[in-house]
């Protein structure tokens, strides 16, 4: 016996997946920035420093600008959520249902879940189980998948309510939220989670090859499918106006129709669209070991940063009503809760693994 | 296989925007990491969406990495832990009794014999033995690095290895001490 054998299919597995990373990496690859004038730039920058600090966004902003490592005025725990809803958490314990009081409740062994429409149900990953359950951990359905389904999402359009997509292998399939009718929806596929158009069961996903599709799952095949740079994650904003195709260094908007409408020049580590309209919250790591998460009105293609800070940012949801985001700020062991619009307010709350265990990982915000 | 210095290079490169350089970079760690996740997991499918997942978090995180350090480790933590997580999904079907599915799952890799024979003695040990032999074995980490690329204590990496060890041995009847 030797370990240096090769094992089955890893060859063929290794030209797939070439082809895959080289999409992604050619998607990421900045643009060749011109040779800086300067003198010119240090005058440009200094007014606009200026500009800014004087303008009461500015001030709101640039406070927190700083090169600060964590908040230091930081709640020892979440006490209570700003807004009406409930939170979601994975960590290496399992799922946190947060209430809005701070109370919370562990699914132990569950992953990869979400909220269904009105945040009666999750669908999450138990084992090798996609399973619909209620939030104080009661079961509605199981369905057993080889491999292990992964990313489970639901459709929140009604009648009738609701499909769930989720990737299985290198497939996703579809199941109906009743737990009926698992099938196949597209077969070999890009690691992305698939996104649904809000208000329909339009599904938008990515194949290996780097093709979108585009379609309703109760159809037999996509109506739409076209190259796309290779994502890391699919959004549709939260009016279904714009399907957001969010890459490491630029997001790409496109029409229902799959036109190309605007690209933006920055992409992220992380996004969030916020619920019923056209915002984007976009995770971003800068040079130097910092981050910042920037605003972006995908409709006018204009964006802003709403926090910057030293360290790394994880993932970003907005609350229900939209007015809140809370963002988790990795490297400082925190969350930060960002009132998005004036007047600006953080609240931030520390020791975030201490109460949810290793890896906690913000999973949605749903519904009062 | 490329030295350290080759390594560095491809990263700069990668960095840089030479798809050249990442090419060179990925065929280096390819094999590596889909045998060690295929050896922890043992499904081909599972094996390919570890290893390319975790050069996705790679090519993601490309401007952050530090090119002093090796990028070997890095990519083995995320491909090893993945595949543990990955393996005890699969266990905790078989305690739920979905006995036909994981007839299909155990079904013998076609290919070559002796990753077959490796394989199937490895099936026997829990995910998290096998990955602490894979990386000792094929992937030729100390116990200490084992430990910090796992996070766990240097006495339970020897403990493991030390178990694991002697069932794989009885199993092919080798000694792969």
């Amino acid at each position: 016996m030797s370990w240096e054998d090769a094992a089955p299919g890893e060859r063929e597995a290794g030209e797939r997946s070439w082809r895959v990373v080289r999409s992604a990496y050619e998607e990421r690859i900045p643009s060749p920035r011109p040779r800086p004038r300067w003198p010119v730039v240090a005058l440009v920058a200094a007014l606009a420093i200026v500009a800014a600090v004087l303008s009461p966004p500015g001030m709101a902003v640039l406070g927190k600008v700083r090169d600060a490592v964590r908040e230091p005025n930081a709640r020892p725990a979440v006490f209570s959520l700003p807004t009406a809803g409930r939170l979601l958490v994975e960590s290496d314990k399992g799922v946190w249902v947060v209430q809005r009081d701070g109370s919370k409740r562990l699914l132990g062994g569950y992953h990869d879940a979400s909220w269904s429409p009105n945040g009666r149900f999750l669908a999450a990953v138990h084992g090798a189980e996609l399973r619909a359950i209620e939030p104080d951990g009661t079961i509605h359905w199981t369905l057993g998948r080889r491999g292990g389904p992964r990313v489970p999402t639901w459709s929140d359009a009604s009648p009738p309510c609701c499909r769930i997509a989720y990737r299985a292998g290198t497939a996703v399939r579809v199941i109906n939220g009743d737990g009926t009718d698992d099938r196949a929806w597209q077969v070999r596929e890009a690691p992305v989670t698939p996104a649904w158009r809000p208000g329909t069961h339009e599904l938008a996903t990515v194949g290996a090859n780097g093709t979108l599709a585009l379609g309703d799952v109760d159809r037999d095949v996509p109506r739409l499918s076209f190259p796309v740079p290779m994502p890391f994650e699919l959004l549709w904003t939260g009016d279904g106006r714009r399907l957001l195709v969010v890459g490491g260094s630029s997001i790409g908007t496109y029409s229902p129709r799959g036109r190309l409408l605007r690209p933006l020049p920055f992409g992220g580590v992380a996004a969030a669209v916020a619920p019923r309209d056209h915002r984007l919250a976009v995770v971003r790591a800068l040079a130097g070991g910092r981050s910042e998460v920037r605003l972006v009105d995908t409709d006018r293609g204009t964006s802003r940063i709403l926090f910057s800070g030293v360290g790394e940012f994880g993932d970003a949801a907005w609350s229900p009503d939209g007015r809140w985001l809370v963002l988790a700020w990795d490297s400082a062991d925190q969350w930060l809760f960002l009132r998005t619009a004036q007047p600006r307010r953080v609240i931030a709350v520390a020791h975030i693994a201490a109460s949810f265990g290793g890896h906690p990982r913000i999973a949605g915000w749903c519904c009062p | 296989m490329g030295s350290g210095g080759d390594e560095r290079a491809w990263i700069r490169g990668a960095q840089a925007g030479s798809a050249s350089a990442l090419e060179a970079l990925f065929r280096h760690h390819w094999p590596n990491a889909y045998r060690a996740a295929y050896l922890v997991v043992r499904d081909a499918a599972g094996a390919e969406d570890i290893a390319q997942e975790a050069f996705l978090a790679a090519v993601r995180n490309l401007d952050r990495f530090d090119r002093r350090r090796p990028f070997g480790p890095w990519l083995h933590r995320i491909v090893v832990n993945r595949a543990i997580d990955w393996a005890r999904a699969r266990t905790l079907r078989r305690e739920v009794g979905d006995a036909p599915l994981e007839a299909v799952a155990a079904a013998p890799p076609g290919g070559n014999p002796h990753a077959h024979d490796l394989a199937e003695g490895l099936a026997a040990l829990s995910p998290e033995h096998r990955a602490v032999i894979v990386l000792r074995h094929l992937l030729e980490y100390t116990p200490s690095e084992i430990a910090e690329l796992l996070g766990l204590p240097r006495g339970t990496v020897n403990s493991r290895l030390r178990r694991g060890l002697d069932e794989l041995q009885d199993r092919l009847g080798e000694d792969l001490r």
